[in-house]
């Protein structure tokens, strides 16, 4: 029974926390089969109920983040995806069609980054992602790469003054992300669709070591792959914030909300 | 296991008096319901399963809520779409009717207790005591099965052969054993197979949910209504860990008696094998994870492929019940 009732007490608190902090999302996406099944004004309502501060939002195609941005600009952040369809994950950077289809959008639209795109290996040296490394340099625009690690070396080698926002931190091990971190300082993390970082809300010793290294360079993200998982956006933060209350309070909010505003919320100023 | 089906069948556990558990676990449909998706008092959103080897699964519902076959027995009493009963109002019953109240006498050697949450453990374990009776008889993979292991070609040959050749993609470029594994066709665990997920008002959060509402449980086997002492059955329970992954993640379902059992999926959306063949023929890998389900690509049959694929999956199906006739049992004494 104390130990229910001091559960109970825990939950309070982390209820309290939950209400407090707010969530920077820097991995979501509402893909051309979201947009009917969640329709624009209830896309914006999940991420306001959620607590997000802001979310930086991709779709496939272009249309489906533009649609919540026209709804809720001080909450989306518009990122531009080299697809068109989702279809095209393991096919775009061989299809030279989708240059033009992303220099037509970035003439129309404003965009913080290009991503998230899948690329690996020696793929990135192709001439498709080289034009778009082009693309996002000419355009002063961040590179959100869901890549192993020699992809996202060539393509700092590609354009050494890149910012890369590395996916899901490459589904990699700590202690590599460490070391990416220490060699690129231009690179940054999302944690999105991982849960090695901590387990009943308490944070993994490897992974608190990189938070504490650095707390400017991690953001979490849910991942909305599917239509059905924008039903997990609240969920997502609220497993954010009962692991990150378990980091310094400084840590913590740099990585909830101030890394990604930092980062990206400049485009609301504009 | 007296005890168990008379409570199955106890109409009386549902305050409406209407609902019972073989209301959609009907013993002359393969011991589900037929139906997309179950309904008690009101439509429910998941399909319902089918109870012949219920006995050898590891977790149980479509979602795993349940680490017990009797924790997952309690369920649909307090479920409002299924039972819509009562901790309170099941234990009413069996302590006041004398039937139920000498059974479980008989059964746990005390009358039922005062406190209703012991007594609800009780039922979901009479229940769960008779639904390890139902197991599914031979089917004619068994004896093609049998057979071959016994280098027994004459009777090898009464196996049709599209069901032979179904056989060879199950468990060959299908990669359907993956998955579908061992004597039950299924490894137990939770998969997101590309089925839409969404529900009335949100989505279903399938295994995700499963384990939230597990961790919940008192009847769980970490809980004081587990029988063993020794703790080894908890293991599992234990070391359970909740994953973004789990989100929409569905139990792999056995495949025994698979062709009495139709509709198809965790939401029946699938009304036949062939329907159940062409989603994973033509599985659209964009509704998969780039780093989650990597065995799941299109698998692009032809129409006589899936034909054999299906003959096979048909064969898993008892050609005779292995369940002895119902008797009516003596009054307690």
């Amino acid at each position: 029974m104390r130990s229910l009732a001091a559960g109970a007490i825990f939950c309070v608190a982390l209820g309290a926390l939950a209400a407090e902090l707010p969530i920077f999302d820097a991995h979501l996406h509402y893909s051309h089969d979201a947009w009917d099944t969640v329709p624009p004004q209830e896309a914006i309502a999940i991420l306001r109920k959620a607590g997000l501060k802001r979310a930086l939002i991709s779709s496939s195609g272009d249309d489906g983040q533009q649609r919540l941005y026209a709804l809720a600009p001080d909450l989306v952040i518009p990122e531009l995806r080299p697809y068109r369809s989702r279809g095209e994950i393991s096919s775009w950077f061989r299809d030279e069609s989708v240059i033009p289809y992303l220099e037509d959008r970035l003439k129309r639209h404003r965009y913080a980054g290009l991503g998230e795109f899948h690329l690996y290996g020696a793929d990135a040296d192709l001439p498709v992602p080289r034009r778009m490394v082009q693309l996002a340099r000419q355009h002063k625009l961040f590179l959100h790469a869901h890549s192993d690690i020699d992809a996202i070396e060539r393509l700092f080698r590609q354009w050494p003054e890149a910012r890369i926002l590395w996916a899901h931190s490459g589904f990699d091990r700590p202690e590599k992300v460490r070391e990416m971190l220490r060699k690129h300082k231009n690179l940054w993390c999302d944690l999105a669709f991982r849960t090695d970082q901590a387990r009943g809300g308490k944070v993994d010793p490897d992974w608190r070591a990189a938070f504490l290294e650095f707390p400017d360079r991690f953001m979490v993200g849910t991942d909305s792959f599917t239509p059905e998982r924008w039903h997990y956006i609240g969920e997502h933060a609220n497993w954010s914030r009962q692991w990150l209350a378990d980091l310094p309070k400084d840590v913590s909010e740099r990585i909830a909300w101030e890394n990604g505003e930092t980062l990206f919320g400049g485009l609301q100023a504009q | 296991m007296e005890l168990g089906e008379r409570l199955f069948f106890e109409p009386r556990l549902s305050p409406s008096g209407k609902v019972l558990c073989a209301t959609c676990h009907v013993p002359y449909r393969g011991w589900q319901d037929g139906r997309a998706r179950a309904f008690g008092l009101a439509e429910a959103d998941r399909n319902t399963q089918s109870l012949l080897n219920v006995r050898y699964q590891r977790w149980f519902g479509w979602d795993g809520a349940g680490d017990s076959l009797w924790a997952q027995s309690v369920r649909p009493m307090l479920d409002l779409r299924e039972m819509g009963g009562s901790q309170a109002q099941a234990a009413a019953l069996v302590r006041g009717d004398a039937e139920l109240a000498c059974r479980f006498e008989k059964v746990f050697g005390t009358p039922p207790p005062a406190a209703d949450e012991a007594v609800l453990a009780g039922i979901g374990k009479a229940l769960a005591a008779f639904q390890e009776t139902l197991v599914s008889g031979r089917s004619p993979f068994d004896d093609f099965r049998d057979a071959l292991s016994r280098g027994d070609f004459s009777s090898m040959k009464k196996y049709p052969e599209a069901a032979q050749r179904g056989l060879r993609i199950f468990v060959g470029r299908g990669n359907c054993s993956s998955c579908h594994v061992g004597p039950a066709f299924s490894n137990g665990e939770f998969h997101d197979t590309g089925v839409p997920f969404f529900i009335k008002g949100g989505a279903d959060a399938g295994r995700h949910g499963g384990i939230r509402k597990l961790e919940a449980n008192p009847f769980n086997l970490l809980g004081a209504y587990n029988d063993d002492r020794s703790g080894v059955s908890a293991i599992k329970t234990r070391q359970v860990d909740l994953q973004h992954r789990n989100f929409g993640e569905f139990k792999v379902p056995s495949l025994r008696n698979v062709a009495q059992t139709a509709p198809y999926m965790h939401n029946g959306s699938l009304a036949t094998l062939a329907g159940v063949v062409r989603h994973y023929s033509e599985i659209d890998p964009d509704r998969l994870h780039s780093d989650g389900e990597a065995l799941l690509k299109p698998l692009r049959l032809t129409t006589a492929e899936s034909a054999d694929l299906v003959a096979f999956l048909e064969s898993l199906t008892e050609t005779a019940s292995a369940l002895a006739p119902r008797r009516p049992s003596a009054a307690c004494r």
